[in-house]
Order: structure tokens, then sequence, then C-alpha cells
């Protein structure tokens, strides 16, 4: 492979990406992560910066409360390689770290003269500005609430999301020259039929702000609050009295964001209850035990049924649940058993199940409803110059997810607005002299993300951050363990001269004796035939979704068959290329 | 049928029992035990005895090598199984050896518990579950005079025996948690703290803020709340067990504290029990789910799960009387009675 980059539109490499580079892979915006994660070793924080803002838009925010599905298909968290990579911290590392602060380059594109109305500024809104503004066209935000940010400012609580890390992400976003209206609600203080007349195209990201009911006798009672109306009163200032046992009904993250709050606000006792088990949460492994460690009491498999009480809650109650059959999104079905029953008191009950769209009056929709055309994550509405995207099309999702569906909805307006493509995403392949890695470094510990042990302090002091972030040497130290998967091992089958020191020297079955290589109709790898007859062997071939990028084979090659390439998907300017 | 695989995972009383069972009531399947301890099967109340010097290494088995060799059972020790496939019926071991079964128990037991506000210090405290950790106790206490003991546990209380039979000082940190998986009362509490400082024992309350190693590193300053700072020359962590099942995340298990199991100790897949300590069964008259600690627990429920993996039917049945709850865990111990 040619030292000089090349790069490809063809389908087998795209698969090979999304197998080969798992974390790339999970990210609903495809980050660049073994490249960010090198430039980060490297020392190159404003480059590993970027790489991730160019990807994620607001990496000082994510690197604090992404839910990283990258770091679940972590090569190094496979049962026999030890724990994933700290992709998240040592994005937070980057953010911390850089030198250079000052705000992105101002548009390097024409302006094209269109201009664009976002309702919502949440995570989806604030990536759609940023693509849109970045590609030339006019963008103006429009915020009902009186600061930008949405969940991210008035969902998350900021002993996890400091404010001042998220206002220096969004004036980035704003320095783009984005209009920002903040304090306007659509359909009370202007018509969406209004905006659609006055701007080229409109795009709704309102999200997700009505909470879901339980249903159940007595969540109307006096000391019962939904769970983000909750978290809204604490990060508006207007945190509600409490009292000493507090029960939260729910799982996700605004579950935990508020059992956490509570015990900040003076509550003695505060337990999370689920319907599954800790197995089943989708919050990362990090909250659960920082939940833990502040004391938080995590009950499992019970479902409630009633809210007790006469004039205030006094008490909620259960029934236990068993888990049955995994159904196919991952999660199991979980049921009652009955005669199960069980009353837990409480003082305060936070119901956080989850939260839906809020009623908004979209022209050309009937009923309220979304048209379930949906471009993973985004949609356009019979109207034209009308879309949506984001948890308002999709229901509540992580950040990560929604700022993707508002990268792609703005590549989707700007497409219709110009009549070609601003950005294509293309593999680069880059010929590479040296591995890059050490065998040591894959025995490195992961390193633990530095906070503030004491829960005293932490509840006590108003608002600190609880994880005070790596230092330079711990994220490069952490950056080390990276396979950095994008690295392709390959053997010149032309020069191998099959003497096998490299399956000698393999660290894990990567390297297979094979009859025949299996190939999908794309031409893409997808598996090989193995022969333990000599005489049957047609190749020695590296087995990338096994290899770990230690180098071992290439070293030991007598003949330096053993090439290296780095394989990247990355997004470039498509000059209007469909 | 004499083709059956029959693997056991784990060789503590329970995984012992289910295997010695299915030996006797499969005599023609092959009987498979993999355990992560190297030797035999070891009886861990004797560690503490073994640390202070009173009893010889050998005395701690109860069951050798040979024992299984007897018994044509093969004992794959010092082997871990890093994932395992209820479906395909296979387990894979950390060197990437796949072996296949027809029938599995799983009776991994319980590992040192450490509670979440002072996983940051893990890696500061010793714990003692394993012969491996007993010989690391012994070599850390030659070059120390005192040992601040934390979690008050059963063991911690034998252990405190043996240190001050080596002439240690000893710190023992009584908290909430104290006595697992017992829940003391204040009498309790009261008679066990007012002996054990007639025995020289200096026993603490508080709560731990902070354990930070002293330069050169052969000792460490324990701060607390509200009382001064301690240095001790080691700490040892005493918060009971929980399963050891990490190794079975992501393989379609239902899991919870333990492995959740039906009350023929089944785990929802045909053919795959668990039992033991790792077992988390539901109980109609307690309303909620229990685990099981101690010996002769271990004994009757490997002794089910064996029996029901051959086309038995046996239930696991407990009074609800001898189940209490224990940081929202509701266990069944046999332990107090043997302690």
């Amino acid at each position: 492979m040619s030292e000089n980059p090349i790069f490809s539109r063809e389908p087998e490499d795209f698969y090979y990406m999304d197998r080969n580079v798992p974390c790339q892979g999970a990210c609903p915006a495809s980050t660049n992560i073994p490249a960010y994660i090198r430039a980060l070793f490297e020392g190159r924080y404003g480059d590993s910066y970027e790489i991730n803002r160019m990807a994620n838009i607001l990496p000082g925010v994510l690197g604090r409360i992404c839910s990283r599905p990258c770091e679940d298909k972590c090569r190094h968290g496979e049962p026999e390689l030890g724990k994933p990579v700290s992709i998240c911290h040592i994005k937070r590392t980057a953010a911390d770290h850089r030198e250079d602060r000052s705000a992105p380059p101002y548009s390097s594109f024409p302006d094209t003269g269109k201009q664009v109305a976002i309702i919502g500024s949440g995570p989806t809104g604030l990536a759609a500005a940023h693509d849109l503004r970045s590609i030339g066209v006019s963008v103006t935000l429009f915020e009902a609430l009186d600061r930008p940010g949405g969940m991210l400012a008035y969902g998350i609580p900021p002993f996890r999301l400091p404010r001042s890390v998220l206002e220096e992400e969004i004036n980035d976003i704003m320095s783009l020259g984005v209009t920002l209206k903040t304090g306007v609600r659509v359909g009370r203080d202007v018509e969406m039929q209004t905006l659609l007349s006055q701007y080229d195209a409109l795009l709704l990201a309102t999200g997700c702000y009505t909470p879901k009911p339980l249903n159940i006798p007595g969540e109307t009672l006096p000391g019962v609050f939904p769970g983000l109306t909750f978290m809204m009163d604490i990060c508006a200032g207007k945190a509600p009295p409490l009292g000493k046992r507090v029960l939260v009904l729910g799982a996700g993250f605004t579950a935990f964001d508020c059992a956490r709050s509570a015990l900040r606000l003076g509550a003695e006792k505060a337990t999370i209850c689920l319907r599954r088990t800790e197995e089943d949460l989708t919050v990362t492994g990090d909250e659960i035990l920082e939940t833990k460690r502040e004391g938080i009491t995590i009950s499992t498999l019970m479902v409630s049924t009633r809210i007790l009480g006469k004039e205030h809650v006094e008490a909620v109650e259960f029934l236990r649940t068993q888990p049955g059959e995994q159904r196919p999104d991952g999660k199991k079905e979980v049921s009652a058993i009955p005669g199960s029953g069980f009353v837990l008191a409480a003082d305060t009950v936070i119901m956080a199940i989850g939260q839906g769209p809020g009623p908004l009056e979209v022209p050309g929709v009937q009923d309220g409803r979304i048209p379930l055309e949906t471009d993973k994550g985004s949609t356009t509405f019979p109207v034209r110059g009308l879309y949506a995207a984001g948890d308002y099309v999709t229901g509540p999702s992580t950040v990560i997810e929604a700022i993707a569906a508002g990268r792609r909805a703005a590549g989707r307006i700007a497409q219709d607005l110009t009549g070609k493509k601003s950005r294509e995403r293309v593999v680069r392949l880059q010929g590479s002299k040296t591995t890059d890695r050490k065998r040591t470094w894959d025995f490195i510990p992961r390193q633990e993300m530095p906070m503030i042990t004491s829960t005293v302090e932490r509840i006590k002091t108003p608002a600190p951050e609880v994880e005070t972030g790596y230092s330079r040497e711990q994220g490069q130290e952490e950056a080390k363990r990276c396979y950095l998967c994008y690295l392709h091992y390959e053997i010149d089958l032309e020069r191998c001269i099959y003497c096998r020191y490299c399956i000698d020297v393999a660290p894990r079955d990567c390297i297979r004796m094979v009859e025949a290589i299996k190939l999908n109709e794309a031409g893409a790898i997808v598996g090989f035939a193995e022969t333990a007859e000599w005489r049957d062997v047609n190749a020695i071939v590296i087995d990338n979704e096994r290899c770990i990028r230690c180098g071992e084979c290439r070293r030991v090659c007598p003949v330096d068959c053993i090439s290296v390439t780095r394989v990247e998907l990355v997004e470039r300017v498509s000059n209007g290329r469909e | 049928m004499s083709w059956q695989h029959y693997i056991v995972i784990g060789n503590g009383p329970a995984g012992n029992q289910a295997a010695f069972t299915l030996r006797e009531k499969a005599p023609e399947a092959r009987i498979t035990i993999i355990s992560g301890n190297v030797g035999g099967s070891f009886r861990p109340h004797l560690l503490p005895d073994f640390i202070a010097g009173k009893i010889p290494e050998e005395s701690l088995f109860v069951v050798t090598p040979d024992r299984y060799k007897e018994k044509e059972i093969t004992f794959r020790h010092g082997q871990r199984v890093v994932k395992l496939d209820p479906n395909e019926k296979t387990v894979i071991l950390d060197h990437k050896e796949v072996i296949s079964f027809d029938g599995l128990i799983i009776a991994v037991g319980g590992k040192p518990r450490i509670p979440e506000h002072l996983h940051s210090f893990e890696g500061l405290m010793l714990t003692l579950k394993t012969v491996e950790d007993a010989h690391v106790w012994i070599s850390r206490l030659a070059g120390v005079d005192s040992i601040l003991l934390i979690g008050g546990d059963l063991t911690s209380l034998a252990v405190t025996k043996a240190l001050l039979h080596l002439q240690k000082k000893v710190y023992l940190m009584l908290t909430e948690h104290a006595f697992w998986p017992l829940r003391p009362d204040e009498a309790l509490f009261a008679e066990v703290s007012d002996r054990l400082a007639c025995r020289g024992v200096e026993v603490l309350g508080g709560e731990i803020r902070k354990i930070v190693p002293s330069p050169p590193g052969d000792s460490f300053t324990v701060q607390f709340n509200h009382r001064p700072d301690l240095q001790v020359g080691l700490v040892g962590a005493f918060y009971g067990l929980s399963p050891e099942i990490d190794f079975l995340r992501r393989s379609g298990f239902r899991m919870d504290r333990g492995i959740l199991v039906d009350e023929y100790l089944n785990t929802g897949f045909e053919g795959v029990y668990a039992t033991g300590d790792c077992a988390q069964i539901y109980h109609p008259g307690l309303r909620n789910y229990w685990v099981s600690i101690g010996h002769a627990n271990a004994v009757t429920l490997g002794k089910v799960a064996a029996n029901n993996l051959l086309g038995g039917k046996s239930q696991v049945t407990v009074p609800t009387e001898s189940v209490f709850e224990l940081e929202e865990i509701n266990v069944n111990t046999s332990w107090w009675m043997e302690f």
C-alpha cells in the first residue's frame, strides 16, 4: 500500500470498517476513535479534540456524559483481553488539556443564500446548526427555555456536566454565525406556519419533554414528581422540597441523576427501583458504581402497582418480577409474580420512566402523529421544507444518538436546498511503515478516572464535578492501551514462505491456515475455511477481527511479507458527488 | 448414558457434592470439574489458622486431586472459564480452549466483596478467600506490627484471633457491615466489642475517608471522618462474599445478585444449573429472592442440582424464618451455626 492515501467508496471497505474497527462502528456519529486516541498519545491534544469535534460536535460534553457504546464494543474488553479502553475519558482529556481554545473557523464554504430555522437547541438542534452553518447556510435557533442546550442544560446535573464546559462548546457553535433566540416557544410566541414562510427550511428538534405517566393509582399525590420535571426544576434553580426517604422508579440516566440529586438536596435515603436487574441497565458501569458509592440503594426485580398515602405520598406498593425470554432489542421480558406484593415506605417518589414528544401542531400532520418514514432519526413531512430529527422523532435516545441524528438531518436539508451533497463518508487507506504499538502496552491496566472520593465532600459542597479528569500522563497511558484497530495487517501470499513463525508468536488465534476465504456479495471477507492439513493449506491469513495489532507477526517475519495499512472511515467535502 | 459429558464449574462444597453425586448416579458419564484454584478443595474457615502458623498447608485441603482421580473425575485446576455459551453448550477457558458439555452445573461460589464506597482503595487492601490470598497475608505480615481490619465479617473475627496469636497490634473497625452475613443487634455488637477489647484489640467506629500508602510503601495512613488518622502496616477488608459471576455477563443468563434459577436450580437453559452461593431463588413465602451461604447449604444445593441434571425433580426448600435480609439481599446461612 502506498504511503500516499487513497480513498474508497467500495462497499466491502465500509463493511470492513464496521467489523474491524468496532468502536467507530458502534459510535452513532462514527467518531474516528483510533485516530483521536493516537493523536492524544502523540501529545497533539488540539488535533485529538478536532478529530472528535468534526464527528460529534461536543467533545468536552460527551467526554463526560456519553453513554459510551464504543466501549461496549472495544476489542480490549473481549473476555481474555482485559477491560475496554476508557475511550470516553480520553475524549475528555483532549478537551481538558488542549492548548488552543479558540473557536473553530468560520464557514469555509461560500454563503449559499439559504436560511434554515431550527426549533430546539438541544444536541440535535446544535449539531444540525453546526453542520448547516459550516457549509454556508444561515441558521436561526429557536429555544423555548432561557438557555440553550436542551437536556444538556436542563436534564443533566452539574455534578456530571459543569455548565462552563457546555457553555464553551455551545458558544463555539454560535461563533460560526448561528443566530440564537431563547425564550421563544413555537406555537405560543411564533407560529410554525410563519417560520415556514420566512425560512427555506424548518427543522423540528424539540426533543421529548412530556413525562410518561405510570398509570397507577396515587401518582398525582403531593410528593410524587415526574423525573424530568424534577431535574429541570433543579437545573433551573427551583429545587422542590424533598422528604427523607426517596424512591426513584426508573432505570435510565434520568433515574440515576434524580437519585443522586435527591441526596444533594438533603434526602437521607434514596433507592432506585428497577423492574429488571442491574445486568439490564443501559447506564454506564461507572454511573452505577458512583451511584452506589454515594450510598444509594439499587433494588431490583420489582414493579410499582400503587402509590399509597392520604394527603401526601407515604409508601409505594410493588410486586416482585421475574425476567423471561430475551427480546429482539436485547432486553429480557419481565413479568410480575402473582401474590408477591410488598410495600416500601417513602416520603418522596420520583417517576423517571421516560418521556415523549410534547404536543405540537405541525402543518400537514393529522392527530399530532409524526410520519413513520424515517431516515435513521430524521424525517420529512408532507409539507415542503419541514423536517424533524432527534428524540422528537425517535423518542428518548442518548446524546450521541441525538447529535448523529442532527447531523444526518442537516445533510438531508442541505442536499434538498442546494441540490448536491456537501459531505460524504469514504474509507481512507494509507500504507504505514511502523506498527506504532508495543506489545507491552497490552498489559497496562485501565487508568481509573480520578474523582472526589468522599461522599460527604460530594454532597455537601455546592455542585462540584465528581469526576476530576485524567492528567496528561494518565491520558497518554490510557491511550497506549488502544489496539489501534484502524491498522490493517495483511500477509502478501506471493512473498510468504509459509514458515509459520507468525503463528508461533501470535498471542491470539488470529493467524489462520486456510483452504479458502469466504466473501460476501460485496466482496468483503466474512470468514475462512480453516484446515489443519498442511497439504490443504492455500493461504496463511490474518483475521483482523481477532487481531490485536500487537505487531509481533511483523517483527518475526523473515521475508517482511506482512504489511500494515491505516484504514479509516472519514468524512470529506463531496464536491456535490452523489 | 456413557457418552454424556457433565461439567461442574467450581470445586467448593457445592461443586464437589454435585460432581460426586453425578458420579454416584451416572457411573458411566464423563465428569469434569473446572476450578480457578490450584490444588484441591480447601476449608476456607481454616485459612486464619494457617496464617497464624497453627496448621500446615496440607491440612487445609479436604478433597485432594487424588480423590477426584479415584472417582474418575477429570480435575482441571488453575483454569478459569471466561465465557459460557448455554445454547451451543460450550465453555471457553482463559487459554482459549473450548470444551463442549451435555450438562453443566455452575458452582462458582463467591469472591470477596468490597463496598462501593471503598472501591477506590481496593488495591490497597488485602482480602482472604483462597490459599493464595493466605500466602500473601503471611508474606506481608512478616514486615508489619499493626493491622487494621475493616468490615467485621465473621472471617475477620477469626483473622483477629490469628493476628493476636502472632502478637500483632490489631485495630478492628466494626460498622453496620459487621458480622456479615449476620445482622447484629446492639447487644451482640456490645458483647463482641467488649470481648475483643479485653483481648487487646482496639475496636473502632466511624467511616473511612481515604487510605493513603506512605512512602516507601510499607505502611498506610488511614483517614477517617470524625476521628484522627491511623498509621498501620496492613489493611484487610472483610465484607463477606458476593457471587463470582462476571464471566457470565452477556451470556444470556438471567442474573441479579446471583444467577436467577427456579426452585429446581435450573437457569432457564436446558441442562444448565446453578448451585451453591451463586444461585438466587425466588421464595413465595418471603415474596422475595434469596441466596445461600455456608457449607451445609452448599452441600444440599449441590446434591439437588446434580439430581435434577440427571432428570430428577428435587425442589429447594428453605424455611422462611431461616432467611434474613442484609443490605437488600435475603440470605439463608448455615455459616453462623458452623462458626
